[in-house]
């Protein structure tokens, strides 16, 4: 491999918010290969710029790590001392392995959320637009995409709420299941149910109700949600025909009683109700929970659904990681893939000009042949060269499989085929080239495999 | 020529692929894997089928056998649970109901060929009326059975703020589990009471009394009388979740009961043995 990945980067566990926002480069992701520009011996690059992590992936010849953390201070206009203590620098497959832990969001900060992938996606659209992706870094991306789809669908690390609101609405889910039924109302305010209510209607919610002391309120929070408004004082009459209810008001007292939910299960003819109380001091009486076909959940009841949760996400992330794991380890037989194309370019280039030499001797003897019995020769030709060099090929890409590595193999192969020294065959194709018009035809027969006819050489 | 041989060993091999198939889809949460099961149990239904309609055991022309008692509750069972996955688009009664249909299905082979030669003046509408009414809303109840038993486990969770785990992260909702047992009652109830009535009338010429105290009949009447309060609560006082999920589990449990102790162990017009 005549290259090596780079991987630079400062992500919230390294760094503070002021010191991450200090090095974003979040316009720089956009801007026309910047780092390329900035660095000639980098040959490709992708930059990551999020509020959790900056990262910036490149491939070069020589060590560039330096260069790369100098020029990212720099566009900041900072030093390199500056940078330094928050940065971790990977190279070669612990970059690779980075990556894709990063884009499976084992690295995140909510382990398992889903934006980091489409951030990375959008960091990797913006490279390959500016030309700043080349070979390496396109067939990684792509790798790392589909090592976070593999993980998602093969672990449930990403499968449970962890945020409670999210939870509150996951949780009207397994009560309600379609939700394009359900109305819901908000008793109050604060930012929590107003998340709820978020998370609510992009489920589907059919009509959203605000209540609130002050009715101008109400009316406000209703607009923003495309919901309508009711005074305090009728929270009552429309229990009946709401199904969630997500209260956080500032009372002190309860402002919905065990009694009252009894007479409007009666009018709803036992539909269910889900409350979720947010506020603190409670706003529903908790002994609701026991009536049949109501559902409450407390502020504390929701915070231990999502630590539930997140543990499981940790369990699942073990699984994650073996993942990860096999799938840096695939990459790594193409990363090594990659020294061998050349002797392979070489061994098929060496056998297509001997049968190239051999078909046009053959035709020269046989003199006028048909059209037929021409195809036939070229065919004939072709699947020899080809099946002749199936096995050389096939053991120099189980080199790259083997711990020894390719090099040794790729070393017998260029002497056994002679690939380095003088051959007739280059000589051929040189001569080819300085003399076309010695060629037997002016132009292939139609059919024709080659795309040359080479004047024998003695 | 489809022989009876061939016709068995297909259905059984269908069923045992959806049943195993749809255990491993449940544990291991996977959708194809569930999927595979549920048309699995489609093609051992189809093959049941032929096999019913071509009176392959030829036990149905002749009369009765308790092997093929059996497996026409597991066919009715296999169609409840399409019915129901057509209605809900739900795919969980189909993987209860497969393995189900499975043991069902190998516990009737031993018992196909000796038929209980029913009476003469039994005419086939009998067949339809009160057997075919009868089977056909026990199979409900079952499908209705492993919802409503489901609807218990989930809300209990829900209610005490418990952790779902494995399998019943993917289970249905708590509102669509109690719409499948509320349609359970509201069809099973009108069948089961079809069947009731029709054996209430064939009993006459063929015993000579409408009701002669069998053990089976007075215990289907008790189960009609729970049958006919849960269809009541249901319709009328708009019960829901919890309670007519626990009656329900009652009335199935006992129909069971009716079937697999009374039919077998007591003297009755219905036994097995004669």
């Amino acid at each position: 491999m005549d290259f090596e990945i780079y991987l630079v980067g400062l992500n919230y566990r390294t760094a503070s918010v002021d010191i991450r926002e200090r090095f974003a480069l979040t316009e720089h992701c956009t801007r026309d290969s910047w780092m390329l520009h900035a660095e000639p011996d980098i040959r490709e690059s992708v930059i990551l710029s999020t509020c959790n992590r900056v990262e910036i992936l490149a491939t070069a010849k020589e060590d560039i790590t330096n260069a790369l953390l100098t020029r990212w201070a720099q566009t900041r206009g900072r030093g390199l001392n500056d940078l330094l203590p928050y940065v971790y620098v990977h190279k070669g497959l612990d970059a690779v392995k980075h990556l894709f832990t990063v884009a499976s969001s084992l690295d995140s900060m909510v382990l398992g959320e889903p934006q980091i992938l489409g951030q990375l996606k959008t960091a990797y659209r913006n490279a390959v637009q500016s030309n700043a992706a080349g070979a390496v870094l396109n067939r990684m991306l792509h790798k790392a995409f589909s090592v976070a789809k593999r993980v998602r669908t093969e672990t449930a690390v990403a499968s449970s709420a962890v945020s409670i609101s999210y939870a509150a609405v996951e949780l009207a889910k397994r009560i309600f299941g379609d939700m394009r039924e359900q109305n819901a109302m908000l008793i109050g305010a604060g930012e929590m149910a107003e998340l709820a209510a978020t998370h609510l209607l992009q489920a589907g919610i059919k009509q959203l109700t605000v209540a609130n002391r002050t009715l101008e309120k109400a009316q406000n929070l209703a607009n923003q949600f495309q919901g309508r408004a009711i005074p305090f004082e009728d929270i009552s009459e429309a229990l009946v025909t709401t199904d969630i209810i997500i209260s956080s008001t500032g009372s002190i007292d309860p402002i919905i009683r065990s009694r009252d939910i009894q007479k409007t299960l009666r009018q709803r003819k036992q539909r269910p109700m889900f409350f979720i109380d947010i506020a603190v001091p409670r706003d529903i009486d908790p002994d609701v929970n026991a009536l049949d076909n109501v559902y409450l959940y407390d502020i504390d009841d929701l915070k231990e659904v999502v630590e539930e949760n997140l543990a499981s996400r940790r369990d699942e992330a073990s699984r994650a990681t073996r993942i990860v794991s096999e799938e840096v380890e695939v990459f790594s037989h193409w990363l090594k893939s990659l020294d061998i194309q050349p002797t392979i370019i070489d061994i098929t280039r060496r056998s297509e000009l001997i049968a190239e030499e051999e078909l046009r001797r053959t035709l020269k003897k046989l003199g006028d042949v048909d059209e037929e019995t021409r195809e036939a020769l070229e065919n004939l030709t072709r699947s020899l060269t080809r099946k002749l060099n199936h096995d050389p090929i096939m053991f120099l890409k189980r080199g790259t499989m083997a711990q020894e590595g390719s090099a040794s193999r790729i070393s017998i192969a260029r002497r056994m085929f002679n690939l380095d020294g003088r051959h007739p065959s280059r000589q051929l194709a040189r001569n080819h080239a300085a003399h076309p018009q010695n060629s037997i035809h002016e132009t292939p027969p139609a059919g024709c495999v080659f795309t040359s006819y080479p004047k024998e050489s003695t | 020529m489809i022989s009876f041989k061939s016709i068995s060993f297909l259905i059984l091999f269908c069923y045992s692929l959806a049943a195993l198939l749809g255990i491993a889809g449940l544990i291991l949460r996977a959708h194809q894997i569930k999927t595979i099961s549920c048309i699995l149990t489609a093609l051992g239904f189809l093959a049941q089928t032929v096999s019913l309609i071509m009176g392959i055991h030829g036990t149905l022309t002749q009369g009765l056998s308790a092997g093929a008692y059996l497996q026409l509750i597991a066919w009715f069972l296999v169609l409840c649970s399409l019915g129901s996955w057509y209605k809900f688009r739900e795919s969980t009664p189909i993987l209860f109901a497969s393995p189900l249909a499975l043991i069902l299905f190998c516990m009737s082979l031993p018992y196909l060929h000796s038929p209980i030669i029913l009476s003469e003046k039994l005419t086939p509408s009998f067949y339809v009326l009160h057997m075919g009414a009868l089977f056909l809303s026990l199979a409900i109840l079952a499908v209705a059975f492993c919802t409503a038993l489901l609807f218990l486990i989930l809300e209990k969770r829900i209610k005490s703020k418990t952790r779902m785990e494995g399998f019943l992260n993917d289970m249905p909702a708590l509102s669509i589990l109690d719409k499948t047992n509320s349609i359970a009652v509201i069809v099973g109830f009108p069948l089961y009471t079809l069947g009731i009535v029709t054996g209430l009338l064939w009993a006459r010429p063929v015993f000579g009394t409408a009701v002669s105290g069998d053990p089976k009949e007075v215990i289907s009447l008790f189960v009609w009388g729970l049958f006919a309060f849960l269809f009541y609560v249901r319709l009328v006082k708009g019960w829901r979740g919890r309670k007519p999920a626990l009656l329900l589990t009652g009335i199935f449990l006992l129909s069971v009961f009716s079937i697999i102790f009374v039919n077998a162990l007591f003297v009755t017009h219905h036994a097995f043995v004669r």
